[in-house]
């Protein structure tokens, strides 16, 4: 077996036993559901409802006129109770639809409604557009604007990396719903007219690179590619890089290096939005922690806040705990348990006040470990003491613009230095002056 | 659920656990054996001697930094690991009050006042040793003879100007585990310093391109000018110079190619000054030139961002 990768990177204890056996489960319904009408990168919806009205579980409640957005659905059937800003997974208020769940059932009813035989291809555009779909992987980028890409794509890639500790959710998936995900992988391919599906697969997931194998058993149109197990192997440019070998140049959309990169996880959403009728109302999530009582692969409907996820899954010391939403290496920590999960929400992780880093740091040492981990080529170092200093110009002259912000510095940083962060920061800055200068 | 604290540092919520105090202490370990048989050679002489440059560092250390109002940072292990450097450059029978002065610039100038740990441009324990050694010949007190107490010292020529002599040398395997004239506490035995390397290896904090690059020169290039190879690898400051000098953090390039580079310049260096120059000193100078040169270098060999765009091949 050939296993690809790309250079640098790092291996990082992967915490992964938690949860990777754990077949998927439905957690309990919530009594109140929080639905952020900005789930993606674009535009947030308008709601369609208002407060007092009746909305049944699957029913579109806010949509947008813009092309970078994607509507959102009642995830229960009830009443909706509020339109306000609450508190979502970045710390910010945002508005949000609350809906109070009624008695009656709260299970999505699965009814096929197309043939995956004979649905056209602007029918399963037209139902990932209206389904909500978005990259649940973590980046949340409307799903239904890169399913028309404008150039010919030869190759689909379906990322099932996982490259970030402690999730399994993708792992699960591939593992008890791989034909669902070969029939999704089917669907996106006609779509786009790609020709050839890659699936890159870390190998520390044999059960799923061995359940995908079964059923694309003797097609010449599909292959597992076998990846090493490396962090950041997940992120689309070095999914790409690894698994086709082509080089991802800055500014390139996928598109024009003739694939498309697409979460395991959104493929099969995008299946079943297709076939059912089922939007976007629930994902399956992972809730780990060394203290989690009860750790899982859950389906979790979108919205359901976190007190009521860690609750069922017997969390309850939390004080001085961290609660991320996300992996561990890129998610957001958690101010407020009252915060929905949403679209991409891959984890829910309880990290204990000793798994927790210390803070305040020191100057760079030029230990080198951030150099010659990057997954990006780039100084972490310098451009970390170029931004700590605002010297932004030469920060951008060290491609600071580059960064994809997968952590690695900051995890390696013998200073303990907050680099990601210095980086950040400094980009935001470098593009506030940019669109000035514009 | 009544709303907890809960901590909300920002990602990645994972760290490894290697810190400076960290590397600071496995570097200090892998001077244990070095530092062992310096005692067991020189017994009171080694102890008050480490002991001095120690107390030196700290107290130094100490002193600049409450007068640069910079919070003490004794925990992070690097002033202490300067001071036993410091230390093991000498020779046991070396005026407490020499390696004290070494120690007390290299810290203070070298390393202080040049903006603290990871800002200074040289090691600080060669800063501090060569300045002294620079500054000895119109300070006669530094250059005291001092044997306030018998423990049967030999003094003789150190193995490299005896080699530069064409006096007959000892046996290799003699100065390879242990040999007591060999001068500088560091260099009494390469097979302990070797020890400890392979410890530093086997922690990822040294990596094999600069010490190699260093050996790799001299080694060639003594062998081109018919010399014993072997005999200057295993005297004088080399082995210390090599595997723990010249791989210091902050003071040497941070990619591969930069630290070849680095190494081959300061291996060409020693030989220069131990064949064309009078023998002694050759690796600290060497390696303190080569400090210099170290952002020049990594302006050199700064590779390219995974994004940067490949050169469209020829059509």
């Amino acid at each position: 077996m050939e296993v690809k990768t790309f250079k640098s990177g790092a291996h990082i204890p992967h915490y992964k036993s938690y949860t990777e056996d754990k077949p998927i489960t439905r957690l309990s319904s919530p009594k109140e559901v929080i639905i952020p009408l900005l789930q993606h990168m674009g535009a947030p919806c308008e709601p369609l409802v208002k407060v007092g009205d009746k909305v049944k579980i699957g029913q579109k409640i806010g949509e947008s006129e813009e092309l970078f957005s994607a509507p959102v659905h009642a995830s229960v059937s009830g009443t909706v109770t509020a339109i306000e800003p609450r508190t979502v997974p970045t710390g910010d208020k945002d508005d949000c639809i609350v809906i109070e769940a009624d008695d009656g059932p709260q299970e999505f009813e699965m009814k096929q409604v197309r043939d995956p035989e004979t649905v056209t291809v602007e029918e399963y555009r037209e139902c990932v557009r209206e389904g909500g779909l978005v990259g649940m992987g973590g980046a949340a980028l409307p799903t239904h604007v890169q399913t028309s890409p404008r150039q010919p794509v030869d190759t689909l890639l379906l990322n099932g990396a996982e490259c970030e500790p402690f999730l399994t959710c993708d792992h699960r998936l591939m593992v008890e719903k791989a034909e669902e995900l070969i029939k999704g992988a089917e669907l996106k391919m006609k779509s786009i007219g790609a020709s050839k599906t890659l699936i890159g697969i870390e190998v520390n997931k044999p059960d799923a690179i061995e359940a995908i194998n079964k059923i694309i058993e003797g097609r010449d149109d599909m292959e597992v590619v076998p990846l090493a197990v490396k962090y950041p192997q997940g992120f689309k440019s070095h999914m790409i890089k690894a698994a086709t070998g082509r080089d991802v140049p800055r500014g390139a959309r996928s598109a024009e290096l003739g694939c498309i990169v697409r979460n395991v996880g959104t493929t099969v959403a995008a299946y079943e939005a297709t076939i059912y009728d089922k939007p976007l109302i629930e994902r399956i999530i992972t809730v780990s922690g060394p203290r989690v009582t009860k750790p899982g692969n859950y389906i979790i409907k979108i919205g359901t806040p976190l007190a009521h996820v860690l609750k069922e899954c017997g969390v309850e010391e939390l004080e001085g705990h961290k609660v991320v939403n996300g992996g561990p290496m890129t998610g957001l920590a958690q101010v407020d348990l009252n915060a929905p999960v949403v679209k991409n929400t891959t984890g829910v992780l309880v990290l204990p006040p000793e798994m927790i880093p210390e803070e305040g740091f020191t100057d760079c040492v030029r230990c080198g470990k951030c150099v010659e981990r990057c997954p990006v080529y780039l100084y972490p170092n310098h451009i970390s003491t170029f931004s700590e200093a605002y010297l932004l110009e030469e920060a951008e002259e060290w491609d600071i613009m580059d960064c994809i912000e997968c952590g690695i510095c900051a995890y390696s940083c013998v200073a303990n230095r907050p680099i990601v962060q210095m980086i950040k920061k400094a980009k935001q800055k470098i593009q506030k002056k940019h669109k000035a200068k514009q | 659920m009544t709303q907890p604290q809960l901590a909300s540092t920002p990602a990645p919520h994972l760290k490894a656990d290697m810190r400076i105090s960290t590397a600071m202490r496995d570097v200090m370990i892998a001077l244990l054996p070095i530092s062992l048989m310096a005692i067991y050679f020189y017994r009171g002489y080694a102890l008050l001697l480490i002991a001095v440059c120690l107390v030196t560092a700290a107290v130094t250390e100490v002193i600049f930094r409450k007068l640069l109002q910079k919070p003490i940072s004794l925990n992070d292990g690097s002033a202490l690991l300067t001071g036993l450097f410091v230390a093991l450059l000498y020779s046991a029978t070396t005026v407490w009050w020499t390696a004290a002065i070494a120690t007390f610039i290299g810290i203070g100038i070298g390393k202080e006042l040049m903006g603290g740990l990871g800002w200074n441009r040289f090691n600080p324990a060669l800063f501090g040793y060569v300045t002294v050694f620079l500054l000895a010949p119109f300070l006669p007190f530094l250059n005291v003879d001092y044997t306030p107490w018998e423990v049967g010292v030999v003094s003789q020529a150190t193995p490299l100007v005896m080699m530069h002599q064409g006096m007959e040398m000892p046996a290799w395997w003699e100065l390879f585990v242990g040999f007591q004239g060999s001068g500088a506490m560091a260099e009494l035995s390469p097979l302990s310093l070797l020890l400890g390397a392979a410890y530093l290896f086997y922690r990822k904090h040294i990596y094999w391109q600069t010490p190699l690059s260093i050996l790799a020169t001299v080694f060639v290039l003594t062998l081109l000018f018919g010399e014993n190879p072997l005999m200057h690898l295993i005297t004088g400051g080399l082995i210390l110079g090599a595997f723990y000098m010249a791989t210091d953090w902050v003071t040497s390039p941070i990619t591969g190619k930069g630290k070849v580079i680095f190494g081959v310049s300061i291996g060409l260096l020693i030989v220069l000054f131990r064949l064309g120059l009078p023998p002694t000193e050759g690796v600290a100078f060497s390696i303190l030139i080569m400090n210099a040169f170290v952002p020049l270098i990594e302006k050199l060999t700064k590779h390219p961002s995974f994004s940067e765009p490949k050169q469209a091949s020829a059509l």
